[in-house]
């Protein structure tokens, strides 16, 4: 009698525990930003801030060093180049023109420059100035602000699902 | 004993015996299915699972073995198993954000994982083998995961220098700098500047006690007229960087009235020529024509005014020297000319030029900022203040050193405090129970500590005597990151040689242009051999890239046309003698040995190759994107219209090959030019020259 009283407090007690701290859990608010190593906020709604991983906090570095010049319209020293350039530059968050162009051509373009893909020579090629790395970084930040947000081609999705 | 009960006995033995055996195999098995079911092996299990539900599960599971997996870094003191979980930290194909955690690749970053494990950035407990040992505070694991966003605290532990992939680390490093934190804090690697916050010695000849009050009420702050606050805090590097301290009316009463009090070494007040002041006293324009030199000399530059502009209050101008919207309300006008007269007379550490003025301007600016740089309300809600009693003298002489306000304002005969705050070389690896949260509501973790106590000091003791120091977020952000990256010596014992220090390399030039360049303090702006200041271009390779005559004029009317440039260098006022003194010095010794001027011949330049130059100008590499030649062309670029008076041909040359290698930070591509077309388009660019007045100006190869 005594030995299931005992049973049946532990089980009690237990799950009292187990709730308990699943309430803890619960209580954290997870911040998209805190996980984030670096944000841009969204060209479009100044309210929405995206977050960077470190490969396109790489790219946005780039980005505000050589690109932001002609392909925004807000620069760090006021004035932007693009509205002197005939035909206008694409804007980096552009998604509708940007996010049907593969990486592939993307990073031909920023290497060899716009002439060598059939695009306007006022681009120049950036193949000598910038790493292989730089080049990477500026695709995966300009595919993080993209607005209509960028989808990656689709692959075949896992068949795994976690628990 | 019957038979009967010993079979009795012996019955209830055996049974006692089984039970007791079954016991015993329950208890012998818990521990291997303790171990079977531990959170290690589960994650193993359905890793492999995992990596049979993908194509490329051979390679997934080449090097895979199931038991815990461990990096070991002896000089760093560093044990770290958690890629026994996170099984698929290093594999190129399991980078997708579809791949379930722990099993993701971690984004490409310059360090192998492989090499330097996850704590060394993360943090957290490298030897725990439970998800919540790892990765949280627990009463027996106390370093819990640092939040991504202050990751590059990580950085800063072992990288000393500045980094260009860490701008929220090197950020809150300036911040430490600039907001003085070394004024009280010990840290390391950041030395205690000269001159933190202004000398106080003769702070009574230049403000009021009622002005001296409002600021030690509310420093930094620009209302308007109808009291709504404008302009607060440290945003946008803007001045002021003093703090608020809490003070009680009596003290502010007693600290105003101390301070109104020094003027022991006073500076004689300058007395205009009476001609002077007969011939522009009177005249209407006088204020006008004192805003329009104000203009011209460019000393917005390094001083901002707040401009109302659509109903947006904001400070315009630069934040070298101190913003100026209401000053005239502020200093005493007598202290005023003397102080533009000579800034290093009253603060021998001013950052301040020494121009040469003409009476003249010297009266008209001063008179302006007197009459339009004022706020007649700015000390409306300051008590009445009586010459200060001598009780209320010895209140505030005896408050300034316990406020700490010494540790950053020096006053003559008085000794300098250092280290008035605790010492913050390791706050950084501090545990939960190494830090003092007192009765505060603020959630136990080292982060939320800092993060309090830099946002609101009171929040975390009432009694704190840090000043409340009014951020942006990202600034908190940013200042939360470089204290983190404070860890003390121990975590990187074994790569004190990785260490960089932070020092800058003197360059103190002698004689006549030593004198000028004191004088006119182009350090502030420039930077020569890799000291000075970042505003303007670098000099170091100034002689081998603009010619002479070029800099001479220059100096003598400084201007830009580059239309993205919003500070333009101030008119000094230079003799002729001081232009040719460092005209002569900049083109003879600031040179680059890159650079052989003898080696391009300007002669050799036929009008054939400059034709072929002006078509890969604006045809085959469509320079004109970026530069502008007369009234078309792109803002990215220096404007060229008069190039071929300003820089020199074997510049040109050298630039095309490779502009990086003479200015690294330059925006300009590296192209592919072969040796004729760089030829032609030096050719090209030499022939355009305008003449007087030479109103080229910028220099190449400036990201600014």
């Amino acid at each position: 009698m005594k030995l299931k009283l005992l049973i049946a407090l532990g089980v009690v007690l237990g799950a009292g525990l187990a709730t308990s701290c699943r309430a803890n859990r619960a209580a954290e608010k997870p911040d998209p930003l805190a996980r984030a190593y670096d944000s841009e906020p969204d060209w479009n709604d100044s309210q929405h801030v995206i977050p960077l991983n470190y490969q396109q906090a790489q790219g946005k570095r780039v980005f505000y060093q050589y690109c932001v010049w002609c392909h925004a319209d807000s620069t760090p020293a006021g004035p932007s180049n693009r509205s002197n350039l005939n035909p206008n530059p694409p804007l980096a968050n552009d998604g509708a023109t940007l996010n049907v162009l593969s990486d592939d051509f993307m990073r031909n373009v920023i290497t060899m420059g716009g002439a060598a893909a059939g695009k306007s020579a006022s681009m120049p090629p950036w193949g000598k100035t910038l790493s292989q790395d730089d080049i990477e970084a500026v695709i995966a930040f300009y595919r993080a602000i993209a607005q209509p947000p960028y989808q990656a081609p689709a692959r075949p999705g896992p068949k795994y699902s976690v628990r | 004993m019957p038979a009967e009960e010993m079979g009795k006995v012996t019955k209830r033995l055996r049974l006692i015996f089984a039970v007791s055996c079954v016991v015993l195999l329950i208890v012998l098995a818990i521990s291997p299915i303790r171990d079977y079911l531990s959170d290690w092996r589960r994650y193993e299990r359905d890793y492999v699972r995992f990596a049979e539900s993908r194509p490329d599960t051979k390679r997934l599971l080449a090097d895979f073995r199931p038991e815990i997996e461990q990096i070991w870094i002896p000089q760093m003191q560093v044990v770290d198993r958690c890629t026994t979980c996170h099984q698929g930290i290093t594999r190129p194909s399991l980078l997708d954000a579809s791949v379930p955690q722990p099993f993701r690749a971690h984004p490409p970053i310059p360090h192998r994982v492989r090499d330097w494990g996850c704590v060394v950035c993360h943090r957290g407990q490298g030897l725990a083998t439970e998800v919540r040992d790892a990765h949280e505070t627990t009463l027996a694991w106390e370093q819990p995961i640092l939040p991504v966003r202050y990751i590059q605290a990580s950085c800063g532990t072992c990288h000393r220098a500045e980094l260009p992939q860490t701008p929220r680390l090197d950020r809150g490093r300036e911040l430490l700098a600039t907001l003085n934190c070394v004024g009280c804090h010990h840290m390391q690697g950041i030395e205690r500047p000269v001159m933190l916050g202004p000398s106080l010695t003769n702070v009574g000849t230049k403000v009021s006690r009622a002005w001296l009050y409002k600021w030690l009420k509310e420093p930094r702050v620009i209302t308007a007229s109808d009291g709504t606050i404008l302009v607060i805090g440290y945003e946008n590097e803007d001045e002021p960087r003093m703090p608020k301290f809490r003070l009680s009316e009596k003290e502010l009463q007693a600290l105003s009235g101390y301070l109104s009090t020094l003027a022991s070494e006073p500076l004689p007040p300058y007395k205009f020529d009476p001609r002077t002041v007969a011939a522009w006293e009177k005249r209407p324009d006088l204020i006008d024509q004192g805003e329009t030199r104000f203009r011209q000399m460019f000393c917005t530059t390094c001083h901002s005014l707040a401009v109302t502009r659509a109903g947006e209050t904001k400070l315009i101008g630069g934040d070298i020297g101190p913003e100026l919207t209401k000053v005239g309300s502020k200093v005493n006008p007598d202290w005023l000319a003397a102080w533009l007269r000579d800034p290093q007379a009253y603060l021998p550490h001013a950052e301040m030029p020494r121009y040469q003025w003409s009476d003249q301007d010297l009266y008209v600016v001063t008179r302006y900022i007197e009459s339009r740089l004022t706020d007649p309300s700015l000390l409306s809600d300051v008590p009445k203040l009586q010459a200060p009693t001598p009780e209320e003298v010895q209140l505030g002489q005896r408050l300034f050193a316990e406020k700490g306000c010494s540790s950053c304002h020096a006053i003559k005969g008085l000794a300098p405090q250092t280290d008035f705050g605790p010492d913050l070389t390791s706050l950084g690896s501090k545990t939960v129970s190494q830090l003092e949260f007192g009765n505060s509501r603020i959630l136990r973790t080292p982060v939320a500590y800092i993060e309090a106590k830099i946002t609101d000091p009171v929040s975390v003791n009432v009694a704190a005597r840090m000043p409340q120091y009014s951020l942006s977020p990202g600034d908190l952000d940013a200042l939360t990151t470089a204290l983190l990256s404070m860890t003390g010596k121990s975590t990187t014992a074994g790569l004190e040689g990785l260490i960089l220090p932070t020092r800058q390399a003197q360059f103190r030039p002698a004689g006549a242009f030593g004198e000028l360049f004191e004088r006119y303090k182009c350090y502030v702006c420039h930077r020569f051999n890799g000291y000075g200041g970042t505003l303007a271009p670098d000099l170091t390779n100034e002689g081998s890239r603009a010619q002479k005559k070029w800099i001479a004029e220059f100096l003598k009317n400084p201007q830009t046309l580059r239309p993205t440039l919003t500070f333009r260098m101030p008119q000094f006022n230079m003799t002729d003698e001081e232009v040719s003194v460092l005209a002569d010095y900049l083109s003879m010794v600031m040179q680059t040995p890159t650079v052989n001027l003898a080696s391009v011949d300007s002669k050799r330049f036929t009008p054939q190759m400059a034709g072929l130059g002006k078509e890969l100008y604006e045809v085959k590499y469509q320079c004109q994107s970026c530069h502008t030649i007369g009234s078309a062309g792109g803002y990215v670029g220096p404007n060229l219209t008069n190039v071929g008076n300003w820089i020199n041909a074997a510049w040109i040359e050298e630039w095309l090959k490779n502009p990086q290698s003479l200015a690294p930070d330059a925006i300009e591509p590296r192209r592919d030019f072969t040796d004729e077309e760089r030829s032609a388009l030096t050719a090209y660019l030499m022939t355009l020259k305008q003449s007087a007045p030479a109103p080229a100006g910028g220099t190449p190869g400036r990201g600014k």
